[in-house]
């Protein structure tokens, strides 16, 4: 097994987005490959912006595990196209952590950024506080979002998660934004807390939401009532959306029509 | 005073036919001289294959709708990604680059001019903000008259001053330089729903017809005396059968210009089709060809299809909405106010599909039997039928039979049944292709008075040094070193300053906005007709706000035509 210890260290201009797609689990396997992050337009080595520090060996990504720590907010592409092993982030992450991921674990203990998860295909993300805008939705002009693998939000999620939500599933604990789920095609998202405009243009996949959704949209047509077997409420089940001839199912335990 | 001696070239200049000489040229402050001193740089050619810098007549990258290909598809701009180099910017993109990739590109290729095929007059500030950015070539853009609804009703009203006065009036204001029409009068059916399928159907609410359209622009276009010819996109894009059409199109040009072509027909490769449907859809390239060949008043250019990835784009909403039914793919269209439209639609050629096939090989016989290669331009229709860093292999495809026969086992087996392409022997040479990629450009656009596409002396030092003996190579077997030698100069010159050398560009050259400016009788001035203004109360912009500005361009020279009204 192999700890990797990234640390943050103290930035001047704290502001500069840095660009850090090559953390990932398996770019540590061998210990002396030279890797390189963005910062601003500059690629710099890793160890201009992190304190590095590894224990133990590993001869596959899954044995590797890398952790996170220091003023990490402002880091992107955490994870990109990771597919094995775990990373680990004490504090809050930039945008676009996990993107196009397919195997693995990365747990926040903090916030994560917009584009949690974008267009990932399989693995698992957990992040402890919030996530931004856009988790585990598709880029901007992307037909498909994520595809496969489960991202779980303990905080709040923001506008358009799970847009155009293909495969896997999102859970979201707290409330999550606006257009939540619009042009979702597949896959399941799961919001416990309220969101409003739901399911957009939906034509497959199941969205279910124990809150309140606001502005619910008109174009889905009542099915009935069901018992949620878990949480033991009832939800009122709409099929939709009809406006795309969907095929779509979403569940809400209350509404308050726009 | 700044001088450049480019020594032991070996030249093809066809505006001035040199076809293969070994020479030296002369360069003075960005011009071609007789000769120059002895303290002037040298650059040894080494007796490379030197050219006039590459010309490309229709391409589309710089606007609204190559914009919104470019959000539209993100996998298309991770597909092409450069790093910051030097002077050069980072890129992004494969069949819709942003405006440095685009620039590169056609640099490392040995071109330094630039049309953009479709602008539509309320979009040209965008247009010419892109211009600016693409700095290692001269651009001059296409406006868009297909729908334009001043130009309709005066038509119907038999007004042909009229229409002159609204064509000058609107190139001057959008800096524009010459007349587009693209489905003419479709775009303007599409807005309610419904398509133009031939020459002779008539506009919804104008009741003109494109036969009527596209008789009058002519006439406009030689009474205002305009460089460039009428350049049309016919009707009925991309539908079996179309062929038809075109040939009928083709049959309303008269020949008034004995400078030029009276029509520049786009994409013919598109225009081309026979068969009913899909079923039976087959190559009608030999009819087309033989209309051309009797009309020497008819310049085409390809818009070859070459396999794999790309973006379609194109005033022809219509078209589009056909091409997204049958893909499914994402889709966009846009409704242009009063004057035209467009659509945007990614798509995949593909070996293995016949249609696609068949289109591949419709545009190689186009050029092959076009007799005349001053009548016949290389084009792709960029991006439409594939991004332009595909006209290496387009020109390799012409020059070796060896290589055509190569590519065609492993297209769709029925296309043999289908297209002629096989049947043809005919290698284009050095001299012919150095015709369809820049001469004839420069010929058709009207611009060798302006000092493009030659070598001669009072040229725009606009060179391509590409590298490759021609004495020493059989491109009939060798192609692959030919189309080597096309993706990339040793040196490209433009304007007398080197912006590209092996594929390296610099960031400096004096990039210049081409437009026309017709002078009208005072009484077709437009600027202050109460009629005209009208129009202007249907717009979302005001008549001041619409007008570009001439200092909103980047250097920029104008091109003052005196109209015969
Ligand atoms: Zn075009």
């Amino acid at each position: 097994m192999m700890t990797v210890h990234l640390e943050v260290k103290k930035r001047k201009n704290p502001y500069i987005p840095i660009e850090a797609d090559e953390i990932i689990p398996k770019n540590f396997i061998n210990k002396d490959q030279e890797l390189f992050v963005w910062r601003g337009n500059r690629k710099v080595p890793l160890e201009e912006v992190f304190l590095k520090r590894i224990e133990g060996t590993a001869s596959y990504a899954k044995e590797i595990e890398i952790v996170i720590t220091g003023e990490s907010g402002r880091i992107k592409r955490v994870g990109e196209y990771m597919d094995a092993g775990a990373i680990l982030i004490e504090g809050d992450i930039g945008m676009h952590c996990g993107n196009f991921m397919s195997g693995g674990t990365i747990e926040i203990r903090g916030d994560a950024d917009a584009w949690l998860g974008r267009e990932m295909t399989g693995g698992t993300i957990v992040c402890r506080g919030n996530a931004g805008d856009y988790c585990g939705s598709g880029y901007r002009g992307e037909k498909k979002g994520m595809r496969g693998g489960t991202v779980e939000v303990f905080g709040d999620a923001g506008d358009f998660t799970a847009e155009a939500l293909a495969g896997g599933t999102i859970v979201v604990h707290g409330n999550a934004g606006d257009l939540c789920g619009a042009e979702m095609k597949g896959g399941a998202l799961v919001i416990h807390g309220n969101a409003s405009r739901v399911c957009g243009n939906m034509s497959g996949g199941t969205c279910t939401v124990y809150g309140t959704v606001a502005d619910m949209l008109p174009t889905f047509a009542y099915v009935g009532t069901t018992e949620d077997p878990d949480s033991r409420t009832a939800l009122t089940e709409f099929a939709g959306d009809v406006a795309n001839r969907g095929k779509g199912r979403l569940l809400v335990h209350s509404f308050i029509r726009a | 005073m700044a001088e450049l001696l480019i020594k032991n070239a070996c030249v093809i200049d066809p505006i001035n036919r040199i076809n293969g000489e070994m020479m030296d040229i002369a360069v003075r402050d960005g011009m071609i001289v007789e000769s120059v001193g002895p303290a002037a740089a040298v650059i040894d050619a080494g007796g490379a294959l030197t050219l006039p810098g590459g010309i490309d007549s229709h391409t589309h990258i710089c606007g609204t709708k190559v914009n919104f290909g470019r959000y539209m598809s993100p996998e298309d701009m991770r597909a092409g990604r450069t790093t910051r180099r030097g002077e050069m910017h980072a890129t992004s993109g494969y069949s819709v680059p942003t405006c440095y990739g685009n620039s590169y590109r056609y640099s490392a290729m040995g071109y330094t001019t630039v049309l953009e095929g479709a602008m539509a007059p309320i979009g040209a500030r965008h247009t010419h903000e892109e211009f600016a950015h693409t700095p290692l070539q001269d651009a001059m853009a296409n406006v868009l008259f297909d729908g334009n609804w001043g130009i309709m009703q005066a038509i119907r009203d038999g007004d042909q001053d009229r229409v002159a006065a609204i064509v000058a009036w609107t190139l001057a204001a959008a800096k524009g330089f010459a007349i587009k029409l693209t489905n003419p009068g479709g775009t303007e059916a599409w807005g309610w729903g419904k398509n133009i399928t031939c020459i002779n159907d008539r506009v919804p609410y104008f009741e003109v017809t494109p036969t009527e359209i596209i008789r009058s622009m002519i006439r406009a276009n030689e009474s205002l005396n305009l460089p460039h010819s009428v350049h049309l996109h016919c009707n009925n894009l991309g539908t079996p059968g179309n062929y038809a059409c075109t040939l009928g199109t083709f049959d309303l040009v008269p020949d008034l210009n004995d400078k030029r072509q009276t029509l520049y027909a786009t994409h013919v490769q598109f225009h081309s089709y026979g068969g009913s449907t899909w079923k039976d859809f087959c190559s009608k390239s030999e009819e087309i060809a033989r209309s051309l060949n009797a009309k020497p008043q008819i310049v085409i250019d390809m818009g070859q299809v070459m396999f794999g990835k790309t973006t379609t784009m194109t005033a022809d909403g219509p078209m589009e909405f056909n091409l997204y039914r049958l893909h499914h793919n994402k889709w966009s269209n846009h409704d242009v106010e009063l004057e035209t439209g467009s659509g945007v639609v990614p798509v995949t050629y593909r070996r293995s599909n016949l249609v696609n096939s068949v289109m591949w090989a419709i545009g190689l016989e186009l050029a092959l039997l076009a007799r005349n290669p001053w009548q016949c331009i290389l084009t792709t229709d960029n991006p439409n039928g594939a991004p332009f860093v595909k006209y290496p292999e387009i020109i390799g495809l012409l020059m070796s039979q060896k290589y055509r026969s190569k590519i065609f086992a492993t297209v769709h087996p029925q296309t043999e049944h289908r297209t002629p392409l096989q049947a043809i022997d005919r290698e284009l040479d050095w001299y012919e292709i150095a015709v369809m990629t820049r001469a004839a450009q420069a010929k058709a656009l009207g611009i060798i008075d302006l000092g493009k596409g030659h070598l001669g002396p009072g040229a725009i030092a606009d060179i391509a040094i590409y590298p490759i003996q021609i004495k020493d190579i059989d491109p009939s077997k060798e192609y692959e070193q030919v189309i080597r030698a096309f993706q990339q100069t040793n040196y490209t010159i433009k304007g007398g300053n080197v912006v590209s050398r092996n594929g390296y560009c610099t960031g400096t050259s004096h990039n210049t906005t081409y437009w026309v400016k017709p002078e009208v009788p005072a009484a077709l001035d437009l600027d202050h007709d109460p009629e005209f203004e009208k129009y202007f109360q249907l717009y979302t912009v005001r008549k001041s706000n619409y007008i570009v500005q001439e200092r909103a361009l980047h250097l920029n020279r104008c091109i003052e035509t005196e109209a015969s009204l």
